[in-house]
């Protein structure tokens, strides 16, 4: 694929992100129905709880868990647990892998692959005689996946079931500054404007182009396109600096607050809370 | 380069979200003792930038396509600082949105790629250029400036997946998180930094720092501090 080509397929998923979460985030299920400041500190919570679990049953549980918010909540499973399988694949899977050999964790072998005429080693390397998977190897690799995947699936949970701005605005609940939580706003409003941009430019370029072009003039076009890039950003934080100022902005920034929590996110708190708690003690 | 979750022990992601939020506070106090309007959307932009570079894939020699983390040229365009908040936005964004990084190993990928590599980019750039406005010693540092900044972040990054097995491993010698020692862990991410990334990324530098040179010197942080 050429660089061009690359650049725009890297770009579409950028929008697509963005145009899904919005869409999603819409409908009306059971965690879009909550307060966000639950669901962040739900999401804060259960990836603690995630991260310090040992063992593979309870792992599996908080799998089976999220499972039934994604239902409840009227998540589209398939493609919902197509994105989360896939990168918990890659991530969790993929990476791990070789580990289950036991030339990296050391361990009963329950699948030898390969009998070499001796061992060998090779500086602080060593290379047992027998290659096979491991009990230790695989079930660190189970743990690492399963991990991986839980905590993929709840990001993607509160992802799909909240607008962005609810979710950073949430994140007062954390004692974060508003003004922080502005930057960051801002800076997601700013990609997708110049995400947009950029396509159009990859675009331009690519019905222009007749040919191929080298690999020299490729990288001097990108640098010109970034430079730009950089050009446009500044006048856009200039543009933006004036328009809020003409809107009265004063020096403090303040961000509006949350509506008053209701009956359903008081419950709903509280249950979550409560399964959490009885994930860390199993 | 992103570290997902799952891969660092609490005994590794807490203390780096410690070592982050230093850096986040002193950052944020360089911009005044408090954060002024004007301060939002420069930095908002610095970040929306830092985040684009990202967008641009790189023809690389052998056929294949890259790109760039940028946080060296962010650094060396508008400072190390400014770096330090603007690659962190990028990276809070891509662990909540795109599912880039983890959440609870924001702190760390913030370290590695929004400290680290700034402030190293930075200082070589500072160091291989000297007194030098053009010229080959001025595009010399600047590969090296993205080259070295990038291969000692994933160096740093392999030492946080590397000591996990020392750290957090079961009794049954099952480990709990990253996999793999330091001494598969440091060699496997050095050398494909060492050989392919940290080129990209020099490259990246190189050709950006040219650019600017060329026709907006006045913009360039730190060709102006000189």
């Amino acid at each position: 694929m050429s660089f061009i080509d690359n650049g725009i397929s890297h770009l579409g998923k950028v929008i697509r992100t963005g145009y899904i979460q919005w869409e999603l985030a819409s409908k009306d299920g059971f965690f879009q129905r909550l307060d966000a400041r639950i669901k962040v500190l739900f999401l804060v919570f259960f990836i603690i709880i995630v991260s310090l679990k040992r063992e593979i049953v309870p792992e599996i549980g908080i799998a089976f868990f999220i499972f039934v918010l994604a239902v409840l909540s009227r998540l589209n499973l398939f493609s919902f647990y197509k994105k989360v399988l896939s990168l918990g694949f890659i991530f969790g899977f993929l990476i791990a892998l070789p580990a289950a050999f036991n030339v990296i964790t050391k361990g009963e072998i329950i699948l030898p692959l390969l009998h070499l005429s001796k061992s060998y080693d090779f500086w602080i390397y060593h290379v047992p005689q027998t290659i096979g998977i491991t009990r230790e190897g695989i079930s660190g690799v189970i743990m690492l996946t399963l991990r991986v995947v839980n905590s993929i699936s709840l990001s993607f949970l509160i992802l799909y079931t909240t607008s962005f701005s609810d979710i950073i605005r949430a994140f007062r609940i954390l004692k974060v500054p508003d003004a922080v939580l502005m930057i960051i706003t801002l800076t997601y409003k700013y990609i997708f404007i110049f995400a947009k941009t950029v396509e159009d430019m990859h675009l331009a370029k690519k019905s222009r182009m007749t040919g191929g072009i080298s690999n020299t003039e490729a990288r001097r076009w990108i640098a010109g396109r970034i430079a730009f890039m950089f050009k446009k950003t500044q006048q856009r934080c200039e543009e933006v600096f004036k328009a809020m100022l003409g809107r009265g902005f004063s020096d403090t920034i303040k961000l509006y607050g949350f509506r008053k929590m209701n009956n359903l996110d008081r419950a709903a708190g509280f249950s979550l809370f409560f399964v959490g708690v009885l994930f860390l003690c199993i | 380069m992103h570290i997902p979750d799952g891969y660092l022990s609490p005994q590794t992601y807490l203390p780096l979200y410690g070592a982050s939020f230093v850096f986040w506070t002193i950052a944020l106090r360089k911009f005044k003792t408090d954060l002024s309007v004007k301060h939002v959307p420069y930095l908002a932009m610095a970040a929306a930038f830092s985040f684009l570079i990202q967008m641009f894939n790189i023809p690389i020699p052998g056929g294949t396509t890259g790109h760039a983390v940028g946080a060296g040229i962010v650094a060396i365009l508008l400072g190390p600082w400014t770096a330090v908040i603007a690659v962190s936005v990028v990276l809070i964004i891509q662990a909540i949105v795109f599912g880039d990084g983890g959440i609870t190993a924001i702190g760390a990928n913030c370290f590695n790629m929004a400290v680290v590599m700034p402030f190293v980019s930075y200082w070589v750039f500072k160091l291989v250029k000297g007194e030098a406005v053009a010229g080959a010693r001025l595009y010399t540092a600047a590969f090296l400036s993205g080259y070295t900044g990038l291969s000692i972040s994933a160096v740093v990054t392999a030492v946080e997946f590397g000591i996990q097995p020392l750290i957090a491993m079961s009794p049954d010698g099952r480990p709990l998180y990253a996999p793999y020692p330091l001494e598969i862990a440091v060699p496997a991410m050095a050398l494909e930094h060492l050989l392919l990334f940290g080129i990209v990324e020099g490259v990246v530098t190189i050709l950006l720092l040219k650019y600017f040179i060329k026709h907006e010197p006045d913009l360039i942080y730190a060709v102006k501090e000189n």
